[in-house]
Formats: structure tokens, sequence, C-alpha cells
């Protein structure tokens, strides 16, 4: 019994030892693991023991694309560049540092780039028309016609960018003037008009109520106390008036955040209209 | 011989058990526990420093209401900040007249009896967001946050 668990025992040590963990194919094996299990950070760094052995641009495609998933685009483009135009994957790197520009919001570079892929007559170019057409909504830049604009989208994506299109030429904004004149004129009504239904009703109470005890204490002769329900009347008028201005100019704002979610929605469900690899599969 | 053996390694084993199940070497004594639930709002500053000149106005006034009134009342306003912050904070940041504006409004909003929650997001357990930023008119300086979100506590 004791010579057979000794025998168990020695040969586990020697079998142990046989397994190469260093080995090329085994670190390779790893790091596809890895990336595949979304741990990026560890998956880049078996992939770049991998590069000292072999030169392969598979691996660095996949060393530039999780970075992108970590969203560090600067390193993700420092990565996707070093790919030869020879290389298979060459066109789809273009595809992958537009995505880059446009989620580290550089239009000017994004906009060179898709030409570059114009130029190179690349497969994706209808993708990277389409990536340039969603960037004009979300720059200062002056927005194409709406059939140039529209042209690259198919008859599904057309008409949730069209939508995109007509809030970014022609946004629902409220005018702060106007609401401002609004609450002159009936205190709340332009807390109103800025959808604060609630607020605007309040402000409409508190300044009625003040005014009226007002009203009512100068009637009757107690001056003291008519003065400090004028005084603070007049405060409450003043300040609707002041916070329908707020108001209106907090909706505006909120208009112009709503879009760009939206926007930025829409494209990260589309995946940048980047086609989805088949590494984990 | 087994069966001693066995009945051995059963002691030894129970003992580390027991021995190690106590965890609590430190005598119990008589604690004082502490009701009272802890302010979210941030400590008052009750220094007199004259900054400007609606500091002399201001501070002596706001200071009295903190001490007489608000600190004895408890924190119940709505809002973080507190109105009385809001309107110490709007006054520094703007002026006296545009910070008295935004107090007015401030107050408007602290007496809605309507529903708030759809507006503005949380601070902490009991208090909704409404910082002195949003109300400044310089639209630069507004960060929306979706009403519902919770905001970090500012320490």
């Amino acid at each position: 019994m004791k010579i057979f668990i000794i025998q168990i025992i020695i040969s586990t040590v020697v079998l142990a030892q046989s397994v190469d963990f260093n080995s090329p194919e085994n670190i390779k094996l790893f790091a596809d693991y890895l990336f595949c299990d979304h741990d990026y950070l560890r998956a880049i760094d078996e992939y770049e023991k991998y590069l000292n052995f072999f030169d392969n641009d598979t691996i660095r495609f996949k060393i530039a694309l999780a970075f992108s998933l970590m969203d560090e685009h600067t390193n993700a483009l420092k990565n996707f560049n070093k790919l030869s135009e020879a290389s298979q994957l060459y066109q789809l790197s273009q595809i992958e540092e537009l995505k880059s520009f446009f989620k580290l919001k550089l239009f000017p570079q994004l906009s060179s780039k898709v030409s570059e892929i114009h130029n190179l007559k690349s497969e994706y170019s209808l993708s990277a028309d389409k990536i340039l057409s969603i960037s004009y909504l979300l720059n200062n830049y002056s927005i194409p016609a709406e059939k140039l604009f529209l042209a690259p989208f198919n008859d599904q994506e057309k008409p949730i960018v069209q939508n995109f299109y007509l809030r970014k030429t022609n946004p629902d904004y409220k005018s702060e003037i106007l609401a401002g004149v609004y609450s002159a004129i009936i205190p709340g009504l332009g807390k109103i008009y800025t959808e604060n239904y609630s607020d605007g009703i309040t402000a409409f109470l508190i300044t009625g109520i003040f005014s009226y005890l007002a009203y009512t204490n100068f009637e009757h002769r107690h001056l003291t106390r008519a003065w400090i329900f004028t005084v603070a009347g007049a405060g409450f008028y003043a300040g609707n008036i002041y916070g329908s201005v707020a108001s209106a100019q907090i909706f505006n704002v909120k208009i112009n955040f709503d879009f760009i979610n939206d926007v930025n929605s829409f494209i990260e469900a589309k995946n940048y209209f980047i086609p989805e690899y088949d590494f984990c599969k | 011989m087994i069966i001693n053996k066995l009945k051995l390694l059963l002691l030894i084993f129970l003992f580390s058990i027991i021995a190690h199940s106590q965890t609590d070497w430190v005598r119990w004594e008589k604690s004082d526990p502490d009701y009272k639930i802890p302010s979210e709002t941030i400590k008052r500053q009750y220094d007199l420093s004259i900054q400007s000149i609606g500091d002399v106005v201001l501070k002596p006034v706001i200071n009295a209401y903190w001490f007489f009134i608000s600190d004895v009342d408890g924190d119940n306003c709505p809002f973080y900040p507190s109105c009385s912050s809001f309107l110490f904070t709007s006054i520094k940041q703007t002026n006296i007249f545009q910070g008295t504006l935004m107090f007015f409004d401030r107050f408007t909003r602290d007496t809605n009896i309507f529903e708030r929650s759809s507006h503005y997001p949380f601070y902490g357990k009991h208090h909704f967001y409404d910082p002195v930023y949003l109300y400044t008119l310089d639209e630069d300086l507004i960060k929306i946050i979706p009403a519902g979100t919770q905001v970090k506590k500012i320490k």
C-alpha cells in the first residue's frame, strides 16, 4: 500500500514538469482565453509576450482591439497604425480607427480617415460614410444637406437618422426671453411653458397669496404688515421671472444632453457599423 | 488501535475548532448608542470674515439664522444644499441682487407641494440635489444629471 502511494506521488511529480506553460502556443491559448473572458489588460500582456516569438498581424489587431474595448482609444490608435497595408485585417483596422476618432471626438481626423478609406476602395466605405454622417450630429461643423446626409443609410436606419437630423437642425428649444415675459404677465406661466408644471403652479400660488395678503393689509390699514407682504410678494414675483429664464436655459441644455445620449446609444447599438468579429466563436 | 487513533484525531479536530471559534477576546462593556440620524448637510461656516460689501449684511444674518433657528430645527430642507446655504453660495458666486432672486426662486421650488422626484437627482437618502451652478444663467456651467440618479456625497 505504501509503495503504491509513493509510486503515485512520484509519477505525478514527474508528469507535472512536462507541460511548458511558457511556450508560444500556450501563451497564445491563454491570451485568447483572457480576451474572450473580457480580461483585456492581461490579454494584452500575454499577446505582447507572444509577439516576442512571432510577428503576427492578427495578434497586433487583437491588442489594438483590446485597447479599444477598454476605451483606451489613444493606445488603440497607436496599435492599429502598426498594422501593415498588406495585412488581411488592414481595412478593418482603418474602420476601427474611425471608431476611436469618433470616441475621442477628433472629427477633422475622422473626416480625413474616411477619405483615405475611400481611396483604398475598401469594402467598409459605406460604414465609414455612416460614421461620418453620424459625427456631423455631434460636432459644431456645418451639417450637409439632408439628402446627402441620409444617403449611406438603409431603409431601416433612415427614419431614425432622419429624426436625429431634424433634431439637430431644428432643436425644440424654448426661448428664455419668452419664458421671462410669460412669467412677468402671469406668475408661473414661464415655468409651465418650459414644462415645469408643478413649479409654475407653486409660483403662481405663492405670488398670488402674498399679493392678496399685501392688498388686504393695505385695505385694513395694517401698513407694517402690508409692506412686509409687499416686499415678499415682489421678491417672489421677481424670483419667479428669474427662475423661468433659468428654467428655459436648463431645458435647452437638457435637449442637447438627451440628443447626444440618443445618438450615442444608436451608434453603440449598431456597433459603429463595424461587423462582429468571430475571435471567440 | 485504529479506533483509538480516530478518536484522538476527532478530539484534536474538535479542540482546534473550539479554540478558533472564540475570536472576541475583549471583555464586553456597556456602550452608549447614538440614535441621531447623521446630518448630511455640509458643516456650517460660522466665520465672520468680510470679503466683500455684501458679507457685512449677509454673514451676520445667515449665521444668526443657522445658530438660532436652523440648527435647533434640524436638517429639514428637502434639498441639498439647504436654502440658507443656497442663498449664501449664490451671493458668493454672483452678486447680492442675483443671489437674492435665485433664493426666491429656490424657495418657491422648496414649497412645491407636488411630485419632485421626477425632476431632481438624489443626494444621500433624504435630499434632492439642486446645486447653485444650474441657476447662474451661465450655460457653460450647467451639467445635467438625470432625475432619479444618486449623486455622490461631497466631502
